[in-house]
């Protein structure tokens, strides 16, 4: 995607101006905490995606980046505080600069600026992953199972992949709901149909066969199709408007029978057990305070274990522990899904009694109607009430709370008023006292109640199918989106693992090389564990060491952004990430990284100055392509070691006759350059478990071993007879006896007049030499052309050669054989 | 080390699902008018609101 040529920062975080010179490779920043290393990622980090997440974050608290972002003594001016990068865009072929300010971070300066450029801008904007410290890193190990699913799904951008089956889902439900009323109401339908044609039976045929019946005597041709917009009225002539509906006799009786029979259900033992069981039920659940708000509460808390961040509480600071903080919600959730299922399980009892109840209301209806048509009409007051109940009661059982409601409409499901009973009966004798209707007016009454019910149940029933098919098409998409992307994450995390694995077993092959890794997506959790010597597989925090562990988390963020980036995998930074990982393992990473990822440009920071110069030796990184920092001040920012910067310094303290500090800043300065000596050198000072050595110890080791190397050198010069390389080496040799001499730093132990410790008690005049006899010193180390320390080739085994980075000096040390 | 092969072109994990899943689509008993409307839904205008998808999925019928 990108690759960073150089970045140039003023006035921004702890550093006011500065310039690294990237050159598209990788690069190291070191220095002791503090010095300013994290100001750069910072910067790295603002210039390239106009943010950073240390100022913006979890975590960040009352920090942002407007007002934190700038430099301190540059706080009330953000316009100041800018990064610029220059990047060179290889799919482009194009090198580009782009400047930001803190006042308008969204807006950043881009040149030149085309389509192409900022397409692959934005893509950069949108992975705000390149930029990853250990903090970060390490979630990705030791996170709960549901946390770590939210940030890997973080990183694979898996919020829009989550929203689209959340929404489909909620669609599929959405139309399934409605479902179940509309098939009662459309059973209903079809049960007054039934009794209106006097059949048992609802096919064609039947149908037919009734209804050509009742036509034939009323001398109306018979009906030979039964389609949807048939009528089984056709050809009859419409009742005349001035001429009042009336009761069919032998329907309304029908119609008063039925009603008699779902009133005997109602309250028969079997709907009465299934009332006190319903009622059981509810009233447990109603014993759970939770239960009324548990829909809302649950949703409630599962939103808030995800903004869980900070130590005290957003609303009143009271401090709280984060994981006791968790592990109690969690328990709130885990019972409120509990109390949802037994919800549920109640809510499934009553529904046939919802059924029921609708069901008497519509066959009540039809008695308070035919008292209506009654002449005189006949008032059934109670059995309207009784209708209005039964579907107040079916309203209050259906939306199930409050629980109290709830109650309250069971204990009245299965009472039916005797003055209903009473009401009915007067109904029914009304309608048997009724004059027998003539075989003509029976038939056209029977066609005019079949035909209305028939209307009544089409419309039932292509509500119901409507419904149906909409709510199959929705349940059948969101299934299958759920399948086929539970089935392409599942391939994913199965290539991750696999790639993770891969590359921990790399870095830790010396003990783990059969290691092996599980990535187990379920339920919107991802469960890691990995597996200990063949023992099994435990979660990683389990048994592995914290070296381990971030040798993991490196290893899964690279495994998870080969995956998510390809080829485009280009750039990342990373911040101090492998702190924790011994001195082996971290030559293997060096490894890794130039081998596996050699791709992509790695920017790194460490405080570790032995984990600078594995990088170098194990070339991840260039010898010039690293920066090491002495300090930082806040009115300089960070200082890095740099030969002709520390004279100049040293000599003004000189000059100022400050000699404390420049004596201190000639040690300091020893002590760093003495430690490089070594290495480069491969001196051999005397061996401190802890690594913690002294400049007495380093400094005059390094010495002998530029001694014994020359010596080397002469030696293999004479076995193969160059003549005029040993007069060169005789007098470098000499050379650098004389520098060390002069500096009389082999003789620290045992002179104090040039002990360190006494440098500061000197006066100006007396300490100038001493810093120049070191300069001196130093020079001696150097390659006369490129003035780089001199170093030993290869960096163990055999000492090949003695050489600069330059090649002009390349001093053999191997003999003839 | 058997690492994975690096891709040149990789398209991001919501298009590989989204992708995946209108071929699905396109396989089961599915009106092409409702795969096209989610496919515009999804890939063209990446936008993921409930009412988009509801619109696409059930197009104008009202949701009884």
């Amino acid at each position: 995607m990108i690759r960073l040529e150089s970045i140039t920062i003023k006035e921004f975080r702890g550093i006011r101006d500065m310039t690294l010179d990237f050159k598209g490779k990788n690069f190291a920043i070191c220095g002791p905490n503090g010095t300013g290393k994290s100001g750069i990622v910072d910067a790295l980090e603002f210039a390239l995606t106009g943010t950073v997440s240390r100022l913006s974050g979890e975590g960040s608290g009352e920090v942002s980046l407007k007002a934190h972002g700038p430099h301190v003594d540059s706080r009330a001016a953000p316009d100041k505080a800018r990064v610029a990068v220059k990047l060179t865009i290889p799919s482009l072929g194009k090198t580009i600069t782009v400047e930001r300010s803190v006042k308008a971070p969204g807006s950043p300066r881009v040149t030149p600026s085309d389509a192409g450029v900022l397409d692959v801008l934005r893509q950069v904007e949108s992975h705000p992953e390149i930029v990853l410290s250990r903090r970060e890193l390490i979630r990705y190990v030791l996170a709960t199972p549901g946390k770590r699913a939210e940030e890997v799904q973080a990183l694979l951008h898996l919020d829009q992949v989550d929203r689209v089956r959340a929404g489909l889902q909620k669609i599929a439900n959405a139309c399934e709901r409605p479902l179940s009323g509309l098939g009662t109401s459309a059973a209903d339908a079809r049960a007054n149909l039934l009794r209106a044609l006097g059949i048992a039976e609802l096919t064609k045929d039947k149908v037919l066969a009734a209804t050509n019946a009742q036509r034939a005597t009323l001398g109306l041709l018979a009906l030979t199709e039964l389609t949807d917009t048939t009528s089984l009225r056709d050809g009859l002539a419409t009742a005349r408007a001035a001429e009042p509906q009336r009761i069919s006799k032998i329907q309304a009786l029908a119609d008063i029978r039925a009603a008699r029979e779902v009133l005997a259900e109602i309250v028969s033992i079997t709907i009465t057990a299934r009332v006190v069981d319903a009622e059981a039920d509810v009233r447990a659940l109603a014993t759970d305070p939770e239960v009324a708000t548990g829909v809302a509460q649950e949703s409630f808390y599962v939103t808030g274990m995800g903004l869980i961040a900070n130590h005290a509480c957003p609303f009143c600071d009271s401090a709280w522990d984060l994981d006791d903080l968790r592990r109690h919600v969690q328990i709130k959730i885990d019972h409120l899904k509990e109390v949802s299922r037994r919800r549920q399980a109640a809510e499934a009892k009553a529904e046939p009694l919802v059924a029921l109840l609708r069901k008497i209301q519509s066959a009540l209806d039809f008695l308070v109607r035919y008292g209506d048509l009654a002449r005189p009409p006949l008032t059934i007051q109670t059995v309207r009430d009784h209708s209005v109940s039964c579907a107040i009661t079916a309203t209050t059982l259906a939306a199930f709370l409050p629980l109290a409601d709830t109650i309250a409409a069971l204990a009245t499901v299965s009472t039916v008023p005797p003055a209903v009973l009473d009401a009915v009966a007067e109904l029914e004798k009304v309608v048997s006292e009724l004059p027998e209707p003539t075989k003509q007016d029976s038939a056209r009454e029977w066609l005019s109640v079949a035909q209305e019910r028939l209307e009544v149940y089409r419309s039932a029933m292509r509500q119901h199918k409507t419904a149906k098919e909409q709510a199959q098409r929705a349940r059948q998409v969101s299934d299958i989106y759920s399948i086929t992307s539970d089935k392409v994450l599942v391939g994913i995390y199965a290539d991750v693992q696999r790639d993770f694995a891969s590359l921990y077993g790399f870095v830790n092959r010396d003990d783990e090389d059969k290691f092996k890794a599980q990535l187990v997506p379920s339920m919107g959790k991802l469960g890691f564990d990995v597996d200990f010597y063949g023992r099994g597989f435990f979660p990683p925090g389990a048994y592995h060491s914290e070296g381990h562990q971030d040798s993991m988390g490196i290893c899964l963020y690279l495994a998870l952004m080969r995956h998510l980036q390809g080829g485009g995998f280009s750039f990342a930074v990373l911040d101090d990430v492998l702190m924790s990982v011994d001195a082996g393992h971290r030559r293997e990473v060096c490894t890794l990284l130039k081998t596996e990822f050699s791709n992509t440009q790695f920017i790194m920071t460490t405080h570790d100055p032995i984990w600078l110069r594995h990088m170098k030796t194990e070339a991840l990184i260039g010898n010039r392509a690293a920066i090491q920092f002495k300090g930082w001040s806040i009115d300089q920012g960070p200082a890095q070691w740099d030969e002709r910067d520390v004279w100049a310094e040293i000599g003004d303290y000189l000059k100022q006759n400050d000699v404390r500090a420049s004596a201190g800043l000639l040690r300091h300065y020893l002590e760093y350059v003495a430690a490089e000596l070594c290495h480069r050198l491969r001196a051999q000072p005397e061996y401190r478990g802890d690594a913690q050595y002294q400049l007495g110890e380093l400094l005059p080791a390094a010495i002998r071993q530029m001694r014994r190397l020359y010596s080397l050198a002469k030696d293999s010069a004479n076995s193969w007879n160059q003549k005029e390389v040993i007069v060169d080496l005789s007098v470098r040799e000499s050379s650098f006896a004389a520098l060390a001499d002069g500096s009389k730093a082999e003789e620290w132990q045992v002179n104090v007049a040039v002990h360190f410790n006494s440098w500061e008690n000197l006066g100006s005049s007396d300490f100038a030499p001493v810093a120049e006899a070191f300069r001196n010193l130093l020079g001696g180390f150097c390659c006369a052309h490129c003035e780089e320390f001199l170093r030993v080739t290869p960096d163990r085994e055999t000492c090949e050669s003695l050489r600069c980075d330059c090649g002009k000096t390349n001093i053999n040390l191997v003999r003839k054989k | 080390m058997t690492g994975s092969p690096i891709r040149e072109e990789a398209p991001d994990v919501p298009t590989q699902v989204f992708e995946k899943f209108l071929e699905a689509l396109t396989g089961a008993n599915i009106p092409a008018e409702v795969v096209a409307r989610l496919k515009k839904a999804l890939v063209e205008d990446k936008t993921f609101t409930d009412r988009a998808l509801k619109a696409a999925v059930l197009s104008d019928e009202p949701l009884l």
